[in-house]
């Protein structure tokens, strides 16, 4: 049998690139390595009754118009709110923001009045940068250096639309792309544990710190959710994330698209220089006019399609390609709430993010030792708690607690992850247990997950979550490779939809849907 | 007192930019007076002796190099400004092994490159081909004033297409590579050439100089870019300025003084004075006032707004960002005098005549740039260092030498560790004591490990930190360049974005100092650049 389309990877951005397909009513074949869909994006029940979002554990940013499109919420998908961000200090004290801009002001004026003031002009300037930079998500990047006109005509667009925004909102604009998070908002503000707190969206699942240039441009992704119209751009997912990805798979055989799980891909099948279909490691062998990888590109070129068929300057320009992983994941299944020694008692704020963030220099230090091979003595750490808001995820009276860690640096220095997993697990621990000391006495299970695990388990090339570095060398036209911004590769007929192509990770499903609109020659 | 002399134009500030403006200004027809604080005009070009007998370059010991068109436009041959081969552009030390010629002939670079790596040395050519090509472009527009964006005139258009072209002009994958390196770390851009550590470094190194970036910190790949275009508009590649920075200074005041100039040292301008909303004058600390149509600012950015202009005058969102300017001055100057030639590791007579790096690997240079992040300096520090003695005799005494190193990264406000012994100081006893702590201390034991028993040779020493440079150079940060040189501070965006024409809020004020593009160190571009708009707007 002949398919139209075969979508190598279940993960949401597989999922959504199928959806659309399907929708346009072409035969869709999915093909998932795992025994679960969601790829980064999926829960499991590690432990006996306590369900996990395993990898990816908050909802950011997801198209809206994928989520009307394809009707996620018929299928079951239901976003809950996660509100605010809960920065314990050593000093005792602590930073709560929360969602309701007035009360945020209040607990920023506590610590400074100048910066709850500046706050608002803040949260202002990047509202106006979030209105430019959203539509780039949907669009397929042009390639500066064909002489096409359309290409060309974007970039003018751009530059039309750049020129046209107030002078002001423009400076702001490059010094997003340039500088790092912590000069931005030195710029605005003056307490310490609140830049770092900011600062730390700017790195995550990056190999660099939040004094390093180019992390500025993440502090974006908090304000383009609030344009959408829906509650900031952070929520939770009923049921963990897999839910969103089972929603979107759900539609997707809604259409008629084939999803097949524990169908691991051996091969590519070529024939002069074009994709024909896909080969599986039991044999099985599936065609089909049009291959879409929704895996990174080290997997697609690397592994499954083989330097002998590729140019040489493109497999070059893959094996340039930075992942870098620098993150883990510790999931605990716990016997009670942790008590912060800073605000104790089971308030509002473990509804929220907590974030192990207390000062710039700390999370400087953090990335000084990931520089030099080693995990960070004392991480960077971002916390929630869903089973506070969805208790379908906890026996009653217990909880799920996810801490993503960074750094967690892929190539250890003097040693390998298989022997230090456990060191790693009680850094954070140890961590977590200076702002609440309980927490070593209410763990039942703990699961830990270093950058070498991420890769065997998802197939996330040393462990990075989004498929490659968000750098600015690595982004728009540059991402995945120079020439190959536009979801395709120099085999015909096959295309790329996942994180590693623009506009890049998070449980965004942008990649997918703009892939799927670029095969579909819209 | 108003002084009856009326001249068009005065300029504040006599470094390398300063002089090269009023110059061009002069030449021009315009009447120009050059103001300097100091009692020498050429700010960071400059020298003094350092004990009796020993002459050192008291901050910058290589110039830019000096721009091309600034060399011919003012004839600067005739004032004495000649150059002297330098076949070898730096040599990168190692502490054991031998150390490494990085020739400005291709073919030879390959060459000394080979007993490191046959895989470097080959990569080598096609490495300086591309460097090359794609600083040509960021060269093309070092010339240029920087488009207005707002408003974007004939000029403006004409540069912006001429912009293109230059980037249409490359190979295909040159046009990726300009893309690419500009916002990569400088460590990532060598490591995908090369496999050598000490190459790697050494390379890397030219991205670093006076940033408060480390090889890791993205963004780093512009500064080499900018760092090879500077090569390239250079009046004469592969070659020094004989005689140094100090002569380049010595040669732009001839020509200033051949174009009807006053200059006037020991003048420090205390205020830019305003009248109906224009730049008319400028008040001296002394009480005395000039009046001028054009007030030229050579000074940084920061200081010319924050210090010498009120407040009243400009508009408040310009006065906040240009209190964000990023100024982090890192660099320290050492000057030794030496009883003796040390003996330098693995380095041959031709190497000890180049600019010396200490910079073994990658992580040495990364670690000495984290110590900065914390407000302190680097025990194992990032240096450059030079003998120019070695080429000019006259410098010392027979037999015995000068040398004079950059140190980087010392931080302007340095925390706990303590910076010794201060600044200007010759300390002939203090420094063979072995519980000497401090940054010089520190500075002459790292070259100690390099070149082993210099130590012993040291009979005067003087350490020049960035507050120095801030107190006695006015610049502000102690930022050699007057603000860092990022993507966000470059081009149209320096200084900043809407006034990247060396024109300000206040008209008929200039700025013309290396905090305006092309802003990189001692070539004059600045200055010259800014002279044609000053001129132009004069007339």
């Amino acid at each position: 049998m002949k398919y139209d389309a075969i979508v190598i990877g279940g993960g949401h951005n597989g999922l959504t690139c199928a959806a659309y397909l399907a929708r346009a009513r072409k035969r869709v074949l999915v093909l998932e390595r795992r025994h679960v869909l969601g790829g980064a994006a999926v829960t499991e029940e590690v432990f006996p009754g306590f369900k996990f979002s395993v990898c990816s554990y908050v909802v950011s940013l997801l198209r809206p118009e994928i989520i009307r499109d394809l009707d996620l919420p018929s299928h079951g998908m239901e976003l809950l709110p996660l509100d605010g961000t809960f920065t314990p200090m050593p000093s005792g004290d602590y930073l709560w923001r929360v969602n309701d801009h007035e009360k945020t002001r209040r607990e920023i004026a506590r610590h400074s009045r100048l910066d709850a003031d500046a706050y608002d002009e803040y949260g202002r300037a990047m509202v106006e940068m979030g209105r430019f930079a959203k539509p780039i998500l949907s669009m397929t990047p042009p390639d500066p250096t064909s002489l096409d006109p359309r290409g060309l005509l974007e970039l003018l667009g751009m530059g039309k639309r750049f020129r046209g925004m107030r002078s002001h909102d423009r400076i702001n604009q490059v010094q997003l792309l340039t500088m790092s998070a912590v000069d931005f908002l030195d710029q605005w503000f003056e307490t310490d544990v609140l830049k770092a707190t900011m600062s730390a969206s700017g790195i995550i699942g990056t190999f660099l710190g939040v004094r390093s240039p180019g992390t500025a441009y993440v502090l974006l992704h908090h304000y383009m959710g609030e344009i959408d119209g829906s509650f900031r751009s952070w929520g939770l997912s009923r049921g963990g994330t897999g839910a969103v990805s089972n929603a979107i798979g759900d539609a997707a055989r809604g259409f008629g698209a084939e999803i097949r799980t524990k169908s691991p891909v051996a091969k590519i099948l070529t024939k002069n220089g074009r994709a024909t279909g896909v080969a599986l490691e039991n044999g099985d062998e599936f065609r089909a006019d049009v291959v879409v990888s929704s895996v990174d590109p080290r997997l697609t070129f690397e592994r499954w399609i083989g330097e002998k068929e590729l140019p040489s300057d493109f497999i070059e320009a893959v094996r340039r390609y930075k992942f870098r992983g620098s993150s883990g994941k510790v999931n605990l299944a716990l016997d009670g709430l942790p008590n912060f020694t800073c605000l104790p008692g089971a308030g509002p704020h473990l509804r929220g993010a907590v974030s192990i963030s207390p000062s710039v220099d700390y999370m400087e230090r953090a990335y000084d030792d990931a520089k030099y091979g080693r995990f960070s003595r004392r991480p960077y750490m971002d916390i929630v708690i869903p089973s506070l808001t969805d208790t379908s995820l906890a026996p009653p009276g217990r909880h799920v607690m996810s801490c993503f860690v960074q750094y967690a640096p892929y190539d250890l220095r003097g040693g390998d992850w298989d022997s230090q997993r456990e060191a790693f697990g009680d850094a954070v621990i140890d961590t977590i247990a200076e702002y609440a000391p309980n927490i070593k006495d209410l763990i039942l299970h703990r699961q830990v997950l270093t950058p070498l695990d991420i890769e065997r388990e998802f197939g996330l090339s040393e462990g990075n979550i989004f498929q490659g570095e968000l750098t600015l060398e690595q982004l728009f036209f540059l991402r995945p490779v120079p020439g190959w911004a536009q979801y395709t590769t120099p085999i015909r007929s096959l295309y790329m939809c996942g994180s590693a192509t623009h506009p890049g990770g998070g449980i965004m499903g942008a990649p997918g849907k703009n892939a799927a609109e670029r095969i579909l020659g819209r | 007192m108003i002084r009856n002399v009326r001249y068009d134009a005065i300029v504040i500030g006599g470094g390398v930019n300063g002089l090269t403006c009023a110059a061009l200004l002069g030449k021009a027809g315009q009447r120009t007076l050059l103001l300097e604080r100091r009692d020498v005009v050429g700010g960071c070009a400059a020298e003094h002796e350092l004990a009796p007998g020993f002459r050192v370059p008291t901050l910058a010991h290589r110039t830019g190099p000096l721009r091309s068109d600034v060399v011919d436009g003012l004839r600067l041959n005739e004032f004495g400004l000649s150059f002297m081969p330098a076949p070898i552009r730096f040599t990168a030390l190692s502490e054991r092994g031998p150390a490494l010629a990085i020739h400005a002939d291709v073919a030879k670079a390959a060459e000394a490159i080979r007993p490191c790596s046959v895989k470097d040395a080959a990569s080598w050519p096609a490495f300086a081909r591309s460097l090359s090509q794609v600083a040509g472009v960021a060269a093309s527009l070092f010339a240029r004033t920087p488009p207005d964006v707002d408003d974007a005139g004939t000029e403006d258009l004409w540069t912006l297409m001429r912009a293109a072209r230059a980037f249409r002009a490359l190979a295909r994958d040159d046009q990726w590579r300009l893309l690419r390196w500009g916002p990569m770390a400088v460590a990532d851009l060598v490591s995908e050439v090369f496999e050598t550590e000490l190459l790697r470094a050494a390379v890397a190194a030219d991205g670093l100089l006076g940033t408060m970036l480390g090889p890791w910190s993205a963004g780093s790949g512009l500064q080499l870019v900018l760092h090879e275009a500077n090569r390239s508009v250079g009046a004469s590649t592969d070659s020094e300025v004989e005689g140094g920075p100090a002569a380049v200074a010595r040669a732009l005041g001839g020509a200033a003084a051949r174009h009807g100039v006053d200059v006037r040292t020991g003048a420090e301008v205390a205020e830019i004075l305003v009248s109906k909303d224009r730049a008319a004058g400028v008040r001296l600390a002394s009480g005395e006032t000039f009046e001028a149509r054009a007030i030229v600012s050579g000074v940084d950015p920061k200081r010319t707004f924050g210090g010498l202009c009120d407040a009243e005058h400009l508009p408040p969102e310009f006065l906040w960002r240009i209190k964000h300017l990023r100024a982090r001055g890192v660099l320290a100057k050492v000057n030794l005098a030496l009883s003796a030639l040390p003996a330098v590791t693995g380095a041959t007579r031709d190497m000890l005549a180049s600019p010396m790096r200490i910079a073994p690997s990658l992580d040495y240079l990364e670690r000495a740039f984290d110590h900065a992040k914390y407000g302190e300096w680097s025990p194992e520090p990032w240096i450059e260092f030079v003998i120019p003695s070695v080429a000019d005799t006259s410098l010392a005494p027979r037999g015995a030498h000068v040398l004079s190193a950059y140190v980087q990264w010392v931080p302007n406000h340095t925390g706990s560790r303590e910076l010794g012994t201060g600044s200007r100081m010759a300390r002939e006893a203090g420094l063979r004591e072995p519980d000497d702590k401090g940054l010089l201390g520190n500075v002459v034991d790292t070259l100690d490990r390099y070149a082993p028993g210099l130590k012993g040779l040291v009979t005067a020493a003087e350490l020049i930190t960035p507050a120095d440079l801030e107190r006695g150079w006015s610049l502000t940060g102690g930022h050699i360049f007057h603000g860092e040189l990022t993507l966000d501070q470059a081009f149209t965006m320096r200084p900043l974005l809407g006034y990247g024409n060396y024109r300000t809020p206040i008209p008929g004020l200039y700025l013309c100092g290396s905090g305006t593009h092309p802003g990189t160190g001692l070539t004059g571009g600045s200055g010259a650049n800014a002279a044609r708009v000053i001129i132009e707007a004069l007339h």
